[in-house]
């Protein structure tokens, strides 16, 4: 470990000569799995100036400031969350957006192997500004949003039924101007039989260029659920995101028929035209009487997100990794999960940039050990599958750099 | 699985109250049970009802319980103290670790990792706790209490933090004496420059409302002596934390030249000063704590410091800390000790940190997973472990709330 503080004499002597050194980061010997570039063997990957230099069967790491020793663990790009809430902060009764429900993103990602999250819809257009001055700056994590359709964002209560506040122009613009950092639009909570919001929703998408929206279908117990078919074929287009698929709910039309428990026809129909079906584990969104005859079914999720909040974090729910594993219990493929986590959501948001190991792509990076063993499985409402393979993230690169390293892999060790 | 959940909801809807019917909410079966205080190391079934711990025991019969804990492979611990956390989550622009984005919301960094009471340390004074109490203290599932920071601004960075003006011994007291069931001792931290008045009156108000201070011993140039701090200044039972850090500006325990632990810090102990991890950021070192261990001096209390800037570094968890502490020659009943009854003792919580019956049910289980694992510091010093711990189940208050792999039967997490 002395080579520590040769990397410091390096540093302190060469400084910005560091380029000098062919790449800043060589991960040796790892199973590289890049859904984009049908990658799926042992590789090594080549880091220089925060982009992916190489992926190459042999780097020469004298070449390298730092080697990862990836030799067991599969490597893959930063894993993509396109449904959390990470708009922390501490205005009462405000629920998701800005206060005490949601978490700072920080703690909650790259200890998992995520390196980008979006926010699913805590900011509105009138809280954006906020949430990017508190959250999206001040965050290592690459933080994007779904603008809420609401304009006061995820506030709670009456706030997220007043459809004066669901205004579809002022919506894209704020989502025009931020281009940098809105990929679509959030709908959510809605408790009446209405399509307003999901028609707002998706009309601001169009106003701004054909951005997706993502849509949680919210409901209520005194009327009947509205049809996911009209929604999924009238309402929705193609690209379009439907989050919390697996749920089971009374106040939802659910994708599998609760008493033949049999997918209804029509989802296989809507996936082919195009509907991306997220997971948006959550709370009280994910029931294994729905995934377990969706997944055997073929029903596959899309997209693998969590809905990360206070009330999913040490819940069924927990991380990624943990529904990654899940996924793998149900009998999905591990490229396919590791695709599902990656290059799938940055398809779904747009961002074809993410979610890959290209050549110039920035380089977000995770190392994942598949643990070996008897581990368990459960949803809320208490059913457990066990499985005997576990996702645990050994090291997250974030642009480039170190941001964690759970064993010490990377040498010398720097973590910033 | 699902039989079962059906009739578990069924029993909690059809008799509301009389689950008292069942003798015990929760009985934990077959675990290894550490409890430092009453002497327990060995298999034993815990039992809980109404949110105290009621019978540890050979053999409890498992049919009385609403929910049953496999604990087999596992030791079952008291909840672990964190006595050195930074939770004073806020907004505040420029504002650190008091109510500012440097402090951490506990709930996601304590149960997934066996803490059930995390000690704030110093985030707010005697101005701000108010708000750190009902952000944070109100608002948390996990147990959360606080070393009021001498300045009465707490925590807030810089300049804030070297008047002196604002470091007023009785109106700290004063709050302290008004929240006695919150507040349960003094924080002085970052203080740079030679004068004594930091640690001087943090332990005034010590003495005025009879608690414990904890010393981040800041900085000064050349250092303050840390046995004058020791032996004059602090009383016995007081805390020194970041024991194991290794500054310029701040006296080492270990002698940098003899790597031997200066014979006064050994009196120090002996005298009852706490010497408290801290692991924090920058302030753990293998240079100090590797000789000091193996001249078998170990910390009473261990704890992270965790705040955004140690999370997802070195230090990670209060369980990562632990281990290094295996790793380093203590047992895994003395690591045990260390973050249960000792730090319980620290904050004069004895009713926390042990199972004795009637206790509240901070409960975990615990697994020593085996394997190759690496544990470095933040000067990149790795040592190599084959053991690590893993948190399985947290109960708090009698209560699940949280279970890795689904161990209990049934599954219910609130």
């Amino acid at each position: 470990m002395k080579s520590y503080y040769l990397f410091v004499l390096i540093v302190l002597i060469f400084g910005n000569h560091l380029a000098a050194q062919e790449y800043n980061i060589v991960i040796k010997g790892g199973h590289v799995i890049d859904a984009k570039n049908n990658i799926d063997a042992v590789m090594d990957v080549a880091i220089k100036d925060g982009k992916i230099a190489k992926v190459a069967k042999t780097i020469e790491t004298k070449q390298a400031v730092q080697v990862v020793d990836a030799q067991g663990f599969y490597v893959t790009p930063g894993i993509i969350d396109i449904h959390a809430h990470v708009f922390a902060g501490t205005v009462p009764d405000h629920y998701l957006a800005n206060s005490f429900s949601a978490l700072p993103a920080d703690g909650f990602t790259f200890r998992v192997g995520v390196t980008t999250v979006v926010d699913c819809g805590d900011a509105g257009w009138k809280t954006f500004p906020t949430f990017k001055e508190n959250i999206i700056d001040r965050s290592k994590t690459r933080v994007l949003s779904f603008l809420n359709i609401v304009g006061e964002g995820m506030r709670g209560g009456a706030y997220e039924q007043d459809t004066s506040d669901m205004d579809a122009k002022l919506s894209a613009n704020a989502a025009n101007r931020f281009k940098e950092y809105i990929v679509g639009f959030k709908v959510a909570h809605y408790e009446e039989a209405s399509w307003i919001p999901v028609d707002r929703a998706v009309e601001a998408g169009e106003l701004a260029g054909g951005i997706p929206v993502i849509v949680d279908f919210g409901g209520d117990d005194s009327h009947p659920p509205l049809s996911i078919e009209k929604l999924f074929f009238d309402h929705l287009r193609p690209g379009d995101i439907y989050t919390h698929v697996y749920t089971e709910l009374d106040r939802r039309d659910p994708i599998v028929d609760t008493k033949s428990r049999q997918l209804k026809p029509f989802v296989k129909k809507a996936r082919e035209r195009g509907i991306i079906f997220d997971v948006g584990y959550g709370g009280a969104s994910f029931d294994y009487g729905q995934a377990i005859p969706a997944t055997k079914a073929g029903l596959y999720p899309t997209t693998i997100s969590t809905d990360l909040h206070t009330g999913s974090m040490n819940s069924a729910m927990k991380d990624m990794p943990n529904l990654m594993s899940t996924f793998l219990t149900l009998g999905m493929q591990l490229p396919e999960v590791v695709k599902a986590s990656t290059w799938a959501p940055a398809k779904a948001i747009k961002r074809e940039e993410l979610g890959n190991l290209s050549e110039g792509s920035p380089a977000d990076v995770a190392v994942f050990n598949l643990r070996q063993g008897d581990f368990g499985f459960w949803d809320r409402k208490g059913k457990k599958l066990i499985g005997n393979q576990r996702f645990e993230c050994e090291m997250t690169i974030r642009d480039g750099k170190i941001v964690y390293d759970l064993n010490g892999i990377a040498d010398p060790i720097v973590v910033h | 699985m699902k039989s079962y959940c059906i009739l578990f909801a069924l029993i909690l809807s059809s008799l509301g109250h009389s689950v008292i019917a069942q003798e015990y909410n929760i009985v934990i079966k077959g675990g290894h049970v550490i409890d430092a205080k009453n002497n327990i190391d060995s298999v034993m079934d815990v039992a809980i009802k109404d949110g105290k711990i009621a019978e540890v025991a050979k053999n409890i019969d498992a049919k009385k319980a609403v929910q049953m804990v496999d604990a087999k492979g596992l030791y079952v611990t008291p909840g672990l103290i964190d006595i050195h956390g930074h939770v004073f989550a806020g907004t505040e622009p420029r504002h650190a670790y008091s109510n500012g984005f440097n402090a951490l919301p506990p709930d996601g960094f304590t149960f997934r990792v066996g803490v059930t009471t995390i000690v704030d340390c110093g985030g707010s004074g005697w101005k701000s706790f108010p708000t750190f109490k009902e952000n944070i203290v109100d608002r948390s599932e996990t147990r959360v209490l606080a070393f009021l920071n001498i300045v009465g601004e707490g925590m807030r960075g810089g300049t804030y933090e070297q008047d002196t003006h604002d470091m007023d011994s009785k109106l700290s007291a004063n709050v302290a004496r008004q929240y006695p069931q919150d507040i349960v001792g003094f924080k002085v931290a970052h203080y740079n420059g030679p004068e004594w008045t930091p640690v001087d009156r943090a332990v005034e108000a010590g003495n005025m409302a009879d608690l414990p201070v904890i010393i981040d011993f800041g900085g000064s140039n050349p250092p303050l002596s840390i046995e004058e701090l020791y032996m004059k200044h602090l009383r016995p039972g007081d805390i020194y934390t970041h024991a194991f850090g290794q500054l310029d500006s701040r006296e080492a325990i270990v002698d940098l030249k003899t790597k031997k632990v200066k014979p006064f810090v050994l009196e120090a102990q002996k005298r009852g000063i706490i010497f408290d991890v801290g692991y924090g950021g920058i302030s753990f070192a293998y240079s100090q704590a590797i000789p000091a261990l193996k001249d078998g001096f170990y910390p009473n209390t261990i704890s992270t410091d965790l705040h955004t800037g140690s999370m997802n570094n070195a230090m990670k968890d209060m369980l990562n800390v632990m281990s290094k502490f295996m790793l380093m020659g203590m047992d895994l009943t003395e690591v045990i000790a260390a973050s249960t009854w000792h730090p319980a003792k620290a904050i004069k919580r004895e009713n926390l940190g042990n199972l004795s019956v009637g206790a509240p049910a901070d409960v975990i289980l615990l697994e020593v997973m085996e394997g190759n694992f690496g544990f470095f510091d933040y000067t990149g010093y790795k040592m190599e472990g084959n053991k690590k711990l893993e948190c399985e189940l947290t109960i708090r208050d009698g209560k699940i709330v949280y279970d890795l792999n689904g161990i209990a039967d049934p599954i219910v997490v609130r």
